[in-house]
């Protein structure tokens, strides 16, 4: 289980990071999940350059097979991180999706 | 340094469901301290070696735990550093005897993970990254993915030469009988299985396993015949995730801690038989053999497929044991493990794997995506 206090404090961070644009550097898909992540897979992470210089791993959604590729353009959205049972809050974070 | 490996011992590694942390320690330890023939009563200090056990069993506090199992009443420390936490535990003993607090220490790396599923083991070993890569679903077999990928794109890697590094360590644990995996495996069978994240394949990433190793360390002004001395011991560190990072191609902490080592005891990577490297998956093993300085930086995959590196090629030998693919790895063991591995095989003792004339060894030891390595050297006295 996630903190409550934990999902609340990073939120301000998160509020700065959507809409912010980089390419992929590197990525992998990802067939053998870790806990808390089984419902989503397969998945695609990848190593980010962000628009700034700075470097961010995330994961990316909305994908199809054409955009997991090196320099491809993605954009930071806000999603649902990984499951929760009934009586925890519902985690919210940064992931990228495609932009062209 | 004066420092003396006088005893090992090391359980099977593998899926050992009738075995508790405590027997797989009692088994490893008691092994070591025949081997040494030391009494127990002179053991001063006991190093314990391991990452999961808070998470895994809910037990922590593993150094008065097995000091009491093992009846070795002395101070008792547990030392973390995710995968590379049995090279660390090793340092740290190393640290103890340099600083003349004690002339008699006692490593035990130990590891229990086969209770649990394998989802709960990859959640529980992200422990070892940074919060960004947990929040993102990455796994360790995901974060080494992005490296493999990086390093075929900038020096032509090939799927079927990272797969000969498997085909190896199969090879060399199907005459290890402590190893996990007794059966050799051939190129196509590791590229034909599974993806667990591209472009890595199951048979490319080591095991989940149990097993315990353990080692006396002793100071020793003068180093008997036939005995093992470590010459060197060096720890580096980087960011902990791999997003800072200057480069994808490279271990930047295998760089600094091989060369510190190579310095402090006069010697370079040509000088070295016989290496113990981090092979957590397939490119981890090239990356190591590179960072260290033992082949030229996108040369060796291609050699490794053709052959280098066997117990059976001239020159350098890396993995006799099996490495992490081929014998297992027991998070905590596995560092230990790999400075046994070294300390038979400069004695001669390893029966079906002995490599021949083996004077210098060293063991390359790497928490997380190389965010602590841990380089060791060992040296024959004959």
């Amino acid at each position: 289980m996630i903190s409550p206090i934990k999902i609340w404090r990073n939120q301000k961070k998160y509020a700065q990071q959507i809409g912010k644009m980089g390419t992929i550097i590197s990525w992998s898909l990802i067939n053998v999940p870790p806990e808390g992540f089984i419902d989503q897979s397969p998945y695609p992470i990848a190593l980010i350059k962000l628009g700034d210089g700075t470097n961010t791993l995330a994961q990316i959604v909305d994908w199809e097979t054409k955009h997991l590729r090196k320099n491809q353009p993605v954009i930071a959205v806000i999603r649902r991180t990984q499951e929760v049972t009934s009586d925890e809050v519902v985690a919210y974070g940064i992931k990228f999706k495609p932009c062209l | 340094m004066n420092i003396s490996i006088t005893g090992c011992g090391q359980t099977k590694f593998g899926e050992l469901w009738d075995s508790s942390p405590r027997s797989l320690a009692r088994q490893a330890v008691f092994t070591a301290i025949a081997d040494s023939g030391i009494n127990k009563k002179s053991i001063q200090a006991i190093f314990v070696s391991n990452m999961l056990s808070g998470i895994l069993g809910m037990q922590s506090h593993l150094g008065a735990l097995f000091a009491e199992e093992l009846g070795i009443q002395v101070p008792a420390f547990t030392i973390e550093g995710a995968c590379a936490s049995g090279g660390l535990a090793v340092h740290s003993a190393i640290n103890s005897l340099l600083s003349q607090k004690y002339n008699t220490v006692l490593v035990l790396g130990v590891e229990k993970m086969t209770d649990h599923s394998s989802e709960f083991i990859s959640s529980a070993l992200m422990g070892a990254g940074s919060n960004e890569e947990r929040l993102a679903g990455a796994t360790f077999p995901a974060l080494y993915a992005l490296l493999a990928r990086a390093h075929m794109e900038k020096y032509g890697t090939t799927e079927s030469q990272l797969a000969s590094v498997s085909v190896k360590n199969h090879f060399h644990a199907s005459l290890n009988p402590l190893a996990q995996f007794s059966h050799p495996l051939t190129l196509d069978q590791v590229i034909r299985s599974s993806s667990v994240a591209s472009p890595l394949k199951l048979l490319e990433c080591s095991p989940i396993s149990d097993g315990a190793a353990a080692i006396i360390l002793q100071s020793s002004s003068s180093p008997k015949k036939d005995s093992v001395e470590i010459i060197a011991s060096e720890v580096a560190t980087d960011t902990l995730g791999l997003a800072n990072r200057n480069s994808l191609t490279e271990l930047q902490s295998t760089k600094k801690a091989a060369k510190n080592a190579f310095t402090s005891c006069g010697i370079t990577p040509s000088d070295i038989d016989i290496a113990e490297v981090h092979d957590c998956f397939s490119i981890a093993e090239i990356l190591a053999i590179e960072d260290i300085g033992f082949d030229k930086k996108g040369e060796v995959a291609k050699k490794m497929e053709q052959g280098k590196y066997r117990i059976d090629s001239d020159g350098l030998v890396i993995n006799s044991s099996g490495g992490l693919k081929g014998c297992g790895h027991p998070i905590g063991a596995t560092g230990v493990k790999q400075i046994i591995e070294i300390y038979n095989q400069l004695l001669g003792q390893c029966k079906d794997r002995q490599v021949k004339n083996a004077q210098l060894g060293l063991t390359h030891n790497v928490g997380g995506t190389g965010a602590t390595a841990v380089i060791h050297i060992l040296k024959k006295h004959d």
